[in-house]
């Protein structure tokens, strides 16, 4: 549904406008943001601070016009000019607009997520607050940690939580205050907070007993696929802390959410009865396909998510992208996501990335790069050959390991995995 | 494709003109026996030991070669050299030697 609407619309109700919201160590409530009088519609937003993304998010919601909001470094001059072309004006950080190119009407109440390009070039995909608010009915009350990048699935996930429910106050991590969040987040007493599973294992990386020190109840991971250790490694963190992981993405919306504390989702979930308020999920081939009530505009029936799932026992394990995730070794295929896992469960691992390596003879060969746990003394590549040769087959066994210093991390809190 | 070995190496090399790298035979050998030790095997000191008698495989094998290109920094091209049958340990390494030199 893409008509374009004329009269304008409050599109959900600002239950949450009272909340608190703190950016940059100052305690506002969305009420009391800075407010973007002049902003265009449809605009597509640039940001390079947290605050101005939540200004352009509740003046879209207050008054109903058409936005994109992302960081300005996700968005090149190509995509700012196709933008224009499509009719949104550009708002820079320092607030100069450059105009549509296409005049058009808005379509009102649309707010606009772009992929993350993980595939290709980003793409547009349309929500509305509505759509994008995936958690609804009564929550306890809960102080959220917001680490995303603006504009993401996953930020609108938690801002949007935070804008329509009562309680549920923000605590913006901008990106230079990262590497420190858990202190920011002790401070505020954030005691939810959703991140990659890469976000979470620089934090255990970097100083477990100051992310120790977070008065956590709700720990939620998502964006990329979740393994046991990472799962484990937060239990003992925080014995007492609802653990949660989340299979999210701007096409599909919110579409598994596990509690139980392991990797993957219970078979038993898979073909089940459709039901309006609950995605199907299924299996073609090794790929995960998903019909959900949260899709995008645009994008109904089945969606062919990319994403390639593997069984364990009563389990199915999301292990990774499909184009990227298979590694042919001489005919033999392997999964590098189940490679990764393995080497993730290795006590002395806290990060690893698992790749093909063109090599004679076999065509490709595993290879891995690993930071280790300091924590734990060191580990050779031998420990890790003979680790994962008890738990893979021979040619999943990764020939090549090449230990880093510290995990690298994308702008979206992902790990170039 | 044919594809010359570029990169150099400076030890042994004090006025810095540098020379084309390789691999000592030696060398090779050595990393041949890390490749065994890592599988939890070892490496005879007869060249004339039978790969298939010692276990080292195909994946051994390319092992070895990444190892190598490593210590390169190059790749090596296996498109040059004709098809031999490579049966002994002698064999791998006089094989990685003729690479070296493609």
């Amino acid at each position: 549904m893409t008509a374009a609407v004329t009269s304008r619309r409050r599109t959900t109700a600002l239950i949450g406008d009272d909340n608190t919201v703190v950016v940059a160590g100052k305690r506002l409530t969305w009420r009391t943001l800075h407010k973007l009088p002049q902003l265009p519609s449809p605009a597509a937003v640039l940001v390079d601070s947290g605050a101005d993304a939540l200004a352009a998010v509740r003046h879209h919601a207050v008054h109903g016009t058409e936005l994109l909001v992302a960081t300005q470094s996700r968005v090149d001059l190509r995509m700012r000019e196709e933008l224009g072309e499509s009719g949104f004006a550009i708002v820079l950080p320092d607030g100069a607009v450059t105009p549509a190119r296409l005049k058009r009407v808005e379509e009102s109440g649309r707010a606009w997520l772009l992929t993350s390009g993980s595939t290709g070039r980003p793409k547009r995909i349309g929500h509305t607050l509505e759509s994008l608010t995936t958690v609804t009915g009564d929550q306890p009350p809960r102080t959220w940690l917001l680490p995303y990048s603006p504009g993401t699935y996953a930020w609108w996930q938690v801002v949007t939580l935070s804008l329509t429910q009562a309680d549920q106050g923000l605590v913006v991590i901008e990106p230079n205050e990262l590497e420190e969040w858990p202190a920011v987040a002790a401070e505020h007493g954030v005691t939810a907070a959703s991140g990659t599973p890469t976000f979470w294992r620089q934090a255990i990386y970097r100083d477990a007993d100051a992310l120790a020190a977070v008065p956590l109840e709700q720990i939620t991971l998502g964006g990329e696929p979740v393994d046991q250790a990472i799962l484990d490694q937060l239990r003992e963190v925080f014995p007492k802390a609802r653990i949660s992981w989340i299979y999210a993405s701007s096409e599909v919306g919110a579409s598994i959410v596990v509690h139980d504390g392991k990797a993957g989702f219970p078979k038993s979930w898979l073909d089940r009865e459709p039901d309006p308020e609950r995605p199907v999920l299924s299996v073609e081939g090794d790929e995960l396909v998903i019909r959900s009530p949260h899709h995008g505009a645009g994008l109904v029936g089945a969606v062919h998510t990319g994403d390639r799932v593997e069984y364990d026992g009563d389990r199915v394990l999301i292990t990774g992208r499909l184009d990227t995730d298979e590694i042919n070794v001489g005919g033999s295929k392997v999964s590098a996501g189940v490679v990764r896992n393995v080497l993730m469960g290795h006590p002395g691992v806290s990060w690893a990335r698992v790749f093909a390596r063109k090599a004679p003879l076999v065509g490709r060969m595993v290879a891995a790069e690993v930071v280790p746990n300091r924590a734990l003394g060191p580990i050779t590549d031998a420990d890790l050959v003979q680790w994962c040769s008890t738990r893979l087959p021979d040619y999943g066994v990764p020939r090549r390991i090449k230990f880093l210093d510290e995990i690298p991390q994308k702008e979206t809190l992902k790990s170039d995995v | 494709m044919v594809k010359r070995l570029t990169a150099w190496v400076l030890d042994g090399d004090p006025l810095g003109f540098g020379t084309m790298s390789s691999v000592a035979r030696g060398r090779v050998r050595e990393m041949m026996g890390e490749v065994m030790t890592a599988q939890g095997r070892s490496l005879p000191a007869d060249d004339t030991a039978d790969l298939r008698e010692i276990g080292f495989r195909s994946l051994d094998f390319s092992e070895l070669a990444l190892r190598v290109e490593d210590e390169l920094g190059d790749e090596l091209n296996f498109d040059a050299p004709g098809l031999r049958r490579i049966a002994t340990v002698g064999d791998v390494l006089d094989f990685i030697e003729q690479l070296q030199s493609a």
